[in-house]
């Protein structure tokens, strides 16, 4: 039982959106929904994480985004998580991820 | 392929012989039941073709005790019917038939019907030589796990000391290997430091992780080392071992029963609940850090937080599985059910045992999809040492020697380093008076820490009074060491032996301690007078020294000490 991942391209953006469960067995999923872009070497383009269908997130769903983060080039790019329910919000807090990533 | 035809019309078995035979099998006959199981035995054949009406044993008996001979090979057996009516056909396959071949025969359903086995059977033995590897694995894996098993116990539980009277706990890991990392022990002050750690995932991958913190937690605890420290020493070595979508949240906690405080750090845990006599939730220490492993630490990112320990709190910390705990209908356990028990309505004493009760009830028979952890600290009992006592570090004594080692160190390195263990290490490496490491420690804890609190940063002693005065004084000591910048602490041991009078040989040694800070000093007569019974909670440090020490003066301004300590060798 896992999510679904669709995925939005636009010039600088990429809108990634999680649906259902973000847990360890969406790892492949979601890798492969960010490396089209990261594989690239493109410096400054926008990753949006929408969370508003994520019902549930674990750890190794938060191991994800700091790999997105580390493969994306840390620094110079962007990454903003958006839309995510309360309780989703609540763990991402939790681990102080607002401290690594925009949470809006 | 070896075919035994079992058949006692002659004429019959003969027609199938040639048959077969000009096909390239090789054939094996009997002609009756009996004699079609003895052949079955000695041949070991491939494929059987069983006539049902015989003599002695009929087709149906015989089919039955040859496929209970070969319980773990596939042997097709195709019965020879003349009759085609159901029952007769439902009862070959009760008998274990494979399929059925009416007379009289037609060789090119024969043919067919022997390549439709061949195949059947082939593939029952690929699957069963398939089943035996994934077995073999199976065994070497249940093996390694084994080994590992114990490696992973004896690394993570040496002189684990959650046996300590005012610790309770309780973990079910979800695999043999656990995820969560549970670890306490004392360092030499006596304070009790404990950690709960909590993987990304779960499992071995996640355990793998728990080995080098574990070590790094018992090594730098034993030796002295302040809780910012471990952190520091934690986050730094999972950044450097651990895959980037790996990381640790963990709680760090310190119970200092003397200083009646508690230290906390928080990175990623669900929040700390600290309950009053009520069992009613006072005070939440919420995770204000990133997990370990993530980003390298900045000075903030290391600070704890310190507050009072009364003894009627009680301190509560568990990783995520616990509220994340599903039952049979995909729900999880949830923070209200947890909450539910912080109502101020049950005795604080069975809130942990009650948690775990209702825990299990909702859980019924659903299975663990994350390691659990819950851990409650009794502050009352914070100052009862375990069973056993506190064990301390083996360490044997070099004869006593003389030898001189001085330190200096200046504001730029008090700001970032805790001078303490460095120097009760250089100590114990030179000499290692058996036994005293913890005495030698609270004696140059004292030292140190009058030197730079009061001597470098102008601390009031007198605030260490009352416990409220305390966190004061922790953090304005904080404060006050971010922003210093001139200043230093000189430090020196001598070490004399000292000698028998009667044969001369080394018996111990005297340990002369000199301290100089670049302070104003102090009125030392007038504190010391100040300090006579006073058992308090701060201010006790020159009381402590001197119960220690042989000597103990002042000197200068009052920013030189002198201490000598004696020890005996063994």
């Amino acid at each position: 039982m896992s999510g679904t991942i669709s995925v939005e391209r636009a010039e600088r953006e990429t809108v990634i959106n999680i649906k259902g469960r973000f847990n360890f067995e969406m790892h492949s999923q979601f890798r492969t929904a960010y490396q089209e872009d990261t594989s690239k070497g493109q410096k400054g383009r926008k990753f949006v994480i929408d969370l508003s269908g994520t019902e549930y997130i674990d750890s190794s769903a938060l191991g994800m985004l700091l790999l997105l983060r580390e493969e994306a080039g840390t620094n110079e790019s962007d990454i903003e998580i958006v839309n995510a329910k309360p309780e989703i919000r609540k763990i991402l807090e939790t681990a102080n991820f607002q401290r690594l990533f925009k949470i809006s | 392929m070896k075919i035994l035809i079992v058949d006692d019309d002659r004429i019959n078995s003969t027609i199938l012989n040639r048959l077969l035979a000009r096909d390239g099998h090789a054939v094996v006959i009997a002609h009756d039941g009996v004699e079609g199981v003895d052949v079955f035995r000695r041949e070991n054949p491939d494929l059987v073709l069983m006539d049902i009406r015989m003599p002695q044993m009929n087709g149906y008996e015989a089919a039955r005790e040859i496929k209970r001979l070969v319980a773990n090979r596939f042997v097709p057996i195709i019965f020879l019917t003349a009759v085609t009516d159901e029952e007769s056909l439902v009862q070959c396959i009760d008998a274990g038939g494979d399929d059925f071949l009416t007379k009289p025969f037609n060789r090119t359903i024969l043919q067919a019907k022997i390549d439709a086995m061949e195949r059947i059977r082939r593939l029952h033995g690929e699957l069963r030589r398939q089943k035996e590897k994934v077995e073999r694995h199976q065994e070497q894996l249940q093996q390694e796990m084994e080994v590992g098993q114990h490696l992973f116990a004896k690394i993570v539980s040496a002189g684990n000391l959650l046996d300590a009277p005012c610790l309770k706990r309780w973990t079910s890991p979800m695999s043999v290997f656990n995820g969560d990392l549970l670890v306490a022990a004392y360092n030499p002050a006596g304070g009790l430091h404990i950690m709960l750690g909590d993987f990304t995932g779960h499992g071995l991958s996640a355990a793998v992780g728990a080995m080098p913190l574990a070590e790094i937690f018992y090594e730098m605890t034993a030796q002295g080392f302040s809780l910012s420290e471990l952190v520091e020493a934690m986050n730094a070595k999972l950044i450097a071992v651990m895959p980037t979508r790996m990381f640790c949240a963990a709680c760090l906690i310190e119970v200092d029963f003397r200083q009646q405080s508690l230290m906390v750090w928080n990175g990623g845990l669900p929040d700390i609940l600290v309950t009053d006599g009520a069992g009613r939730v006072v005070r939440r220490l919420i995770s204000t850090r990133l997990p370990l492993g993530v980003t390298a630490l900045t000075r903030e990112d290391r600070k704890m937080e310190i507050m009072e320990m009364k003894p009627e709190h009680r301190v509560f910390l568990y990783s995520d599985g616990l509220i994340e705990a599903p039952n049979l209908g995909g729900e999880m356990f949830g923070l209200d059910r947890l909450m539910s028990h912080f109502n101020g309505q049950v005795n604080p004493e069975h809130i942990f045992d009650n948690i775990l009760g209702s825990l299990r009830v909702f859980r019924g028979d659903a299975d663990q999809s994350d390691d659990i952890s819950l851990l409650e600290i009794d502050c009352s009992r914070a100052g009862e040492e375990p069973p056993g006592g506190v064990p301390r570090r083996s360490e044997k004594s070099l004869p006593p020697a003389p030898w001189e080692i001085a330190f200096s160190f200046d504001a730029g390195t008090l700001k970032n380093v805790d001078p303490l263990p460095t120097v009760i290490n250089a100590v114990m490496s030179i000499q290692a008076p058996t036994g005293h490491r913890e005495r030698l420690y609270t004696i140059l804890a004292e030292l140190l820490s009058n030197a730079l609190d009061h001597g470098l940063l102008g601390l009031d002693t007198d605030m260490k009074k009352t416990p409220t005065g305390f966190i004061e004084y922790y953090n304005q000591r904080e404060e006050r060491l971010a922003v210093m910048e001139s200043g230093f602490i000189r430090l020196s041991l001598i070490h004399e032996p000292v000698v028998s009078s009667t044969d001369g040989r080394r018996v111990g040694g005297a340990i002369r301690i000199r301290l100089q800070d670049s302070g104003p000093g102090f009125d030392f007569t007038r504190v010391q007078s100040k300090l006579e019974g006073n058992s308090g909670h701060g201010g006790r440090g020159i009381a402590l020294i001197r119960s220690l020490c042989s000597e103990l003066v002042y000197r200068g301004a009052g920013n030189q000490a002198e201490a000598v300590y004696r020890w005996t060798y063994q």
